[in-house]
């Protein structure tokens, strides 16, 4: 496939990596000074404005097949989607980060006004993916698939918990739910039915809201999750989402600590019941005055690296319990989990994955990436070579599980014994390593 | 300030109020008083010229200059129009009889929806006179100037900032982009609830005269009763819950009634103000009604008299369903706190308003939190907006100004002879523009044994609070006289 980018900023950067290799990638930017960083990589690279029709058609536009604009513009964007329509009837993918121009685009009838496909808003979905896990007590991560029908939830096991000493197969999860990965250290793995968990393995847990709400009561049998409170630094785009979201929540009190008394102004208007203070959420003084190590999470999302990670590890200094910090730079998020940060979550990430879903479809099938970038969540159709056998007997590859089986709007957390039919769709957790070998055992060549 | 466009547009206003004097004048014809009818057609004839005159003096340059009006200016004509047709019309008062600061209090206690007495004995007075009396509070409920804003196309440019400084509470609502359009809609709207009333009243069997008068007295918030005993004095159940219902649609705000009329079935419900309003009336109706039956009033009594009393005071129109003078002390504190409350801005109502408690309480609540949280980011917010800064400021500071009115008067009358009482619900009564008070002006007294001082004193404090205090008060600023001048071109 021909895949056009327009913008070279971070965004267009992580996209260009990931599909590089596969695709040809051009990337169009004005700067010619961002040309250096895409030099590694095996991409074209164009400078010229993206809304301008020369540049676009001397990038090839005539016989792109995907076009995706992600500068840091939103009207830019808009505008270079319209225009690439115009010129070719391709598939656009547009980058918004306002709210205003979010719902503009998005109605029904300006989609295909303005010739957009696609309309990806990175800074909710990581105020979305951070709200699931807020709102799921003591989970480290959480995530939905199948419009709701199966969850995942992610816990770090303490010495207390009821899952150590014994045999995976032996731990009695409530039916429905299915223990898929776990990380000890560098190492990452699918359990076997003899693994046995440690104190400090994070557990991935996935199967059916019901189940799943069984396993959050049973993982905080010991903890009480009445009222939450939670604290966030930083109120950009994704910290206002995230605050009036869980403003919403009756149980959540929350404090927002912003720095600029402008825009905090805007977000007391905005929020109803939070309280919004004014001042660095870097500043221990403030944080100690306001008792912020009492909340039972803080998260951490300014717009900068090195300012969350100083929130954040003062933050578990003053004894906050669940910490999750957003991260700009992919390279950081191991460092960030590695020094205290209970989640350390990219909105670049999970843009990412979801670009990708979209430009390779079915046939890439990567429905999330997890334990930065370790494990994979893969959404494959059921072969028809497969079809009335049990997934006992397939045999899928090594370090991968098959964690959920779609029928209809259904999802059932397989055992071994259930027998596939056809239309089925699977969700199977795999390893990075072992993802290839799963899209090929499931394309039915194997 | 440029006196000359003063002068000018206070003339205009002027003019406009003589002929309103000719409906008393056919009132009193009708009814064969003579010596009534002609004095109202002088008032009218004498209004006329007198605006004719102030008009011609401001010459030709005013007029134009009118419509640029500055806020200065705006209030000064607001303020000095509103004497000036108070003098103008208690010279019928003055032409029946009455003395002249008696006769002065009459027709400010009239325009401003007030509704306090100097007569001592109602026999000897004219339908005509009544009429007078109900028609004055008629007209100052809606305003005088959104009268005139409404039928004089001319006025309609500087008369909006007339129009709002003017127009009672901190909001300044409009319903239409043009300012005519809004005042129009506003008395038609006030027009038809009144005719509504009087139909009504006249088929619970009240007489077509009572029930006009009463009607006008009753959407005004204004509370001249043509009967010496007010409504007690009709002793008819059906009466009292008519009039009840009536004043509490006159003390909430006509602008949200219009939208509801037009189809905003929840215009409302939604609104805080509405709903403070209401839970206001209902807490106050519980709490005299559980006082009155405790003192050995039947229940069913104490619960009608209850709401009449909580609903007539605190939309400031002080009728009276029962001598609530005869009261304990425990109603009558009841009634005094409801008379520093009012009604919804945007209403007839006089008194401080349910929005700027509203905003008082919330403005308190924040210091509070402020003391906890000093970085705190703490809008006062009032149907889910945020209420600018500076409007919060107006709130806080017309209270203090009013309570500090209404402090200053209560001391004046009491030092000139007032018992302790008397003096403190003097006060509060007539800058709220409610009507009676306790004691020896109750609600079947009359305020003219105080004295004269006390009586344009209080005169004063009507004109005050009908204008919402700082309309009037900025014009005790020195700097606005001394900068004040006749011509129009160097004052720019």
């Amino acid at each position: 496939m021909r895949i056009l980018i327009v913008g070279g900023g971070q965004v267009g950067y992580g996209l260009a990596k990931a599909l590089a290799g596969r695709h040809e990638v051009v990337v169009v930017d004005h700067a010619s000074d961002v040309a250096d960083r895409f030099e590694p990589l095996d991409v074209e690279f164009v400078a010229g404005g993206g809304t301008s029709r020369e540049t676009l058609k001397r990038a090839g536009l005539d016989q792109a097949d995907v076009f995706i604009a992600c500068t840091g513009l939103d009207e830019v964007n808009i505008v270079a989607c319209g225009m690439a329509n115009q010129i070719r009837q391709t598939r656009t993918i547009c980058f918004v980060s306002r709210e205003d121009f979010v719902r503009t685009v998005t109605s029904e009838e300006s989609l295909s006004d303005f010739g957009i496909d696609r309309v990806m808003w990175p800074e909710a979905q990581l105020a979305d993916d951070i709200e699931r896990i807020v709102v799921s007590p003591g989970a480290i991560d959480a995530e939905v698939f199948a419009d709701g029908a199966v969850r995942l939830l992610e816990y770090r096991l303490d010495t207390g918990s009821s899952l150590l000493n014994a045999r995976v197969a032996d731990l009695n999860l409530p039916s429905g739910s299915l223990l898929v990965a776990v990380r000890r250290g560098d190492e990452f793995f699918i359990p076997h039915g003899n693994s046995r968990l440690a104190v400090a393995d994070k557990a991935v847990v996935m199967g059916t809201p019901e189940a799943m709400a069984a396993v959050q009561s049973r993982m905080n049998a010991n903890r009480n999750i009445g009222r939450q409170s939670v604290t966030i630094i930083g109120g950009g785009d994704v910290g206002l989402r995230l605050a009036e979201h869980l403003d919403a929540v009756r149980s959540i009190s929350l404090r927002v600590i912003e720095r600029d008394l402008k825009r905090g102004e805007a977000l007391a208007a905005r929020l109803g019941g939070a309280l919004v203070l004014q001042g660095d959420g870097t500043n221990l003084a403030l944080l100690e005055s306001e008792d912020i190590g009492r909340s039972d999470v803080l998260v951490s999302v300014i717009d900068n690296d090195e300012k969350n990670l100083l929130a954040s590890l003062l933050g578990r200094q003053l004894g906050v319990k669940r910490i999750i910090t957003r991260v700009s730079e992919p390279s950081n998020l191991r460092l960030f989990e590695r020094v205290g940060v209970d989640v350390a979550i990219s909105a670049r990430g999970a843009a990412i994955a979801a670009v990708l879903h979209e430009v390779e479809g079915g046939s890439s099938s990567l429905l999330a990436v997890l334990e930065q970038g370790d494990g994979r969540i893969l959404e494959l159709q059921v072969p028809p070579a497969y079809v009335g056998r049990a997934l006992r007997d397939l045999g899928p590859p090594r370090d991968s599980i098959v964690g959920a089986i779609l029928r209809g709007k259904q999802a059932i957390v397989p055992r071994g014994d259930d027998k596939l039919l056809a239309g089925d769709r699977l969700l199977v957790f795999s390893t990075h390593s072992a993802a290839d070998e799963v899209r090929t055992f499931f394309s039915g060549a194997a | 300030m440029r006196l000359a466009v003063v002068v000018h547009v206070v003339g205009v206003l002027v003019r406009l109020f003589g002929p309103l004097l000719l409906v008393p004048t056919a009132v009193a014809a009708f009814y064969g008083e003579w010596r009534d009818a002609t004095g109202f057609l002088a008032t009218a004839v004498g209004s006329s010229l007198l605006g004719h005159v102030m008009r011609y003096a401001g010459g030709e340059a005013a007029l134009e200059a009118a419509e640029r009006l500055r806020r200065v200016e705006g209030m000064t004509i607001v303020a000095a129009s509103w004497m000036l047709i108070a003098h103008l019309a208690a010279v019928p008062y003055v032409l029946a009889g009455v003395g002249f600061i008696d006769a002065l209090f009459e027709s400010m206690s009239g325009l401003t929806t007030t509704g306090a007495t100097a007569l001592a004995d109602f026999s000897k007075f004219g339908r005509g006179i009544f009429f007078w009396r109900s028609m004055t509070q008629w007209v100052g409920g809606m305003g005088v100037i959104a009268l005139f804003v409404a039928v004089l196309p001319r006025l309609a440019i500087g008369g909006r900032e007339l129009f709002f400084a003017e127009a009672p509470g901190p909001t300044d609502e409009k319903l239409t982009p043009q300012i005519r359009q809004t005042a129009l809609t506003l008395w038609r709207l006030y027009t038809a609830l009144t005719a509504a009333q009087v139909l009504a009243l006249w088929l619970a069997g009240m007489s077509l005269f009572d029930s006009v008068c009463h009607s006008m007295a009753t959407l005004a918030a204004g509370g001249f009763s043509p009967h010496p005993l007010s409504v007690a004095g009709y002793a008819n159940p059906a009466v009292e819950w008519i009039i009840a219902f009536f004043m509490f649609v006159g003390g909430a705000n006509f602008a949200l009634q219009y939208r509801m009329v037009r189809g905003n079935a929840r215009a409302l419900v939604d609104d805080e103000e509405m709903r403070a309003y209401t839970g206001i009336v209902l807490a106050a109706t519980v709490l005299l009604a559980f006082f009155l039956s405790a003192s050995g009033m039947p229940v069913a009594e104490a619960i009608r008299h209850g709401l009449f009393q909580t609903v007539s005071i605190i939309t400031t129109t002080g009728f009276a369903s029962v001598d609530f003078n005869l009261w304990s002390d425990q109603a009558k504190m009841v009634l005094l706190g409801l008379m520093f409350v009012g009604g919804c801005a945007g209403s007839a109502a006089g008194g401080p308003k349910v929005v700027r408690h509203v905003l008082m309480a919330r403005f308190t609540l924040r210091e509070l939190q402020r003391t906890l949280h000093p970085r705190a980011v703490l809008p006062i917010k009032l149907g889910g907006r945020v209420v600018p800064e500076h409007v919060v400021r107006e709130v806080v500071v017309f209270m203090l100004f009013y309570i500090l009115t209404f402090a200053l008067g209560a001391a004046i009358v009491i030092a000139l002879g007032a018992n302790l009482i008397t003096g403190i619900s003097a006060s509060a009564t007539t800058i709220g523009n409610a009507g009676p008070g306790f004691d020896t002006i109750g609600p079947m007294s009359s305020f003219a044994h105080l004295h004269p001082i006390s009586k344009i004193v209080l005169t004063l404090e009507m004109w005050i609070g009908r204008l919402e205090v700082l309309t009037v008060l900025v014009l005790l600023r020195w700097e606005i006289w001394r900068s004040a001048t006749w011509r129009l071109a160097e004052a720019r």
